[in-house]
């Protein structure tokens, strides 16, 4: 019988798995913001449906660690997070696909995205950071993560801001300011995850917005 | 929340040898309590102390107070009140083996001194309908008790320390020579009677300290390490040891 520790090596392996499906996906929305490539929503949309399938592969191994071995404390606080980390990650999966299906609606040509490439790239970090940092159960580095969440908060704004000066097309205000709003949703889901392994960790639930 | 038992500051020996060390605990009332911990932590050491049934046994020795509604057991009250207000099951089902159904059901009340037929009938079909056990041995209430099966008499034998209406019931691994049907019947049954009676149960088994119990104690080596809430003891203990302890790190 599988001990705890060979199923969260099971499970790690596969959140790394999702994590790599991230990555390919985030080339395509540089791709996408840097040189205004379109096309990619059906190779997005694939990745998409693997990391999916990745998502529903952690939850099948934790329900069968938990019938299985009954797990209590940090065991169980690991393996309960597992399946909350595999769901975020799945959904800054659908978040990467819809910036490429947002691209698809309109002619980025003529359209200024180096605000909302620079949000992204901080973004993405910040998802990298948060898995990494659930993954080495590094509290200090979450909770540094969380508070850092208002940075992005605020360049959102200020793209917002900027989307309403006037000087923009109707389709770049729409393409910038969806994915931009989809990019904040993001980051919003990396403190998520960071919040994971402060409770992983503590044991203390905490609810941030 | 009223604490039906209080243990302060409660030491045992068998002769030089110490087991317990000055465990103070609050069982809340109507609630069950689970005392987990390794083999030969004093687990049953301890609950034998709380219905004094631990200076039955030569060079036995306590110190400390066991406080029953604010009442000191081994100061207050004499031994005989004690066990009837401390009811106690054990780890082996022991139905009387030369008694039937019904008289192992009403011994405790015999002793003492309930007679009325018509009571002690009374209580036999409540206690084995408290405990699930009436449709099943409803037409065998004269055959020896020693026939039933295992979970069977382990539901006469807590029907027998029903009969005497206990404020407390002390429950020694109730469960640890049955069956996984038997055993489900009985976590069932204790959760009922919480209703009625405060219940302190030792099990070595921590999944099922989780599953019915609302407070568990944490006891190594005679020292009482964490006392909580019992989703908290298994979800985010406090103390390193618990926390090894309930992962199955050691133990």
């Amino acid at each position: 019988m599988m001990i705890v520790q060979e199923y969260l090596e099971k499970i790690n392996a596969l959140l790394i798995e999702m994590n790599e499906v991230i990555l390919t996906l985030g080339d395509y929305v540089e791709d996408v913001l840097k040189d205004k490539r379109g096309g990619l929503l059906p190779l997005t949309t694939e990745l998409c449906r693997a990391a999916q399938m990745k998502e529903e592969k952690v939850q099948e191994t934790c329900i069968e660690s938990l019938i299985r071995l009954q797990p209590f404390a940090g065991d169980l606080r690991t393996i309960a997070t597992s399946m909350k980390v595999a769901y975020h990650l799945s959904r800054i999966c659908r978040y990467l696909r819809n910036i490429t299906e947002v691209a698809e609606e309109f002619s980025l040509a003529d359209c200024e995205t180096g605000r909302t490439l620079s949000l992204y790239r901080e973004a993405e970090e910040m998802v990298q950071v948060a898995l990494r940092s659930y993954l080495q159960r590094d509290l200090k580095t979450a909770r540094d993560l969380i508070k850092a969440d208002e940075s992005i908060d605020q360049k959102y704004r200020e793209i917002l801001r900027d989307l309403a000066t006037g000087r923009h097309s109707g389709a770049c205000i729409l393409f910038n300011g969806l994915a931009a709003r989809i990019i904040e949703r993001m980051a919003d889901h990396a403190c998520y995850l960071a919040n994971e392994t402060i409770y992983m960790v503590t044991g203390e639930r905490r609810i941030i917005d | 929340m009223y604490h039906k038992l209080e243990v302060k500051n409660l030491s045992a020996w068998f002769n030089e040898k110490q087991v317990l060390k000055d465990v103070s605990i609050s069982f809340p009332s109507n609630n069950v309590t689970a005392i987990i911990g390794p083999s030969g932590c004093g687990k049953t050491t301890f609950i034998r102390c709380l219905n004094r049934m631990h200076e039955l046994v030569p060079g036995a020795r306590v110190q400390g107070k066991v406080l029953l509604d604010g009442r000191d057991v081994y100061r207050d009250m004499d031994a005989m009140e004690v066990r009837r207000k401390v009811g106690m099951v054990f780890q082996k089902p022991n139905p009387f083996p030369n008694m039937s159904i019904f008289e192992n059901v009403v011994a405790g009340l015999k002793l003492l001194g309930v007679r009325d037929k018509k009571v002690l009938s009374e209580r036999v079909e409540t206690k084995l309908k408290e405990v699930g056990l009436w449709e099943e041995v409803k037409d065998d209430l004269r055959k020896s008790g020693a026939m039933l099966s295992g979970g069977q008499q382990q539901r006469l034998c807590i029907a027998r320390a029903l009969a005497v209406d206990p404020e407390v019931l002390l429950m020694d691994e109730p469960t640890s020579s049955l069956d996984p049907a038997s055993t489900a019947k009985i976590e069932s049954l204790i959760r009922e009677l919480k209703e009625k009676t405060t219940i302190v149960i030792i099990t070595h088994n921590v999944q099922q300290a989780a599953r019915i119990s609302d407070f568990t104690g944490f006891l190594y080596l005679g020292s009482l390490v964490e006392f909580g809430e019992t989703k908290k003891i298994f979800e985010s203990p406090k103390n390193p040891l618990t926390e090894r302890y309930v992962t199955g790190r050691f133990g």
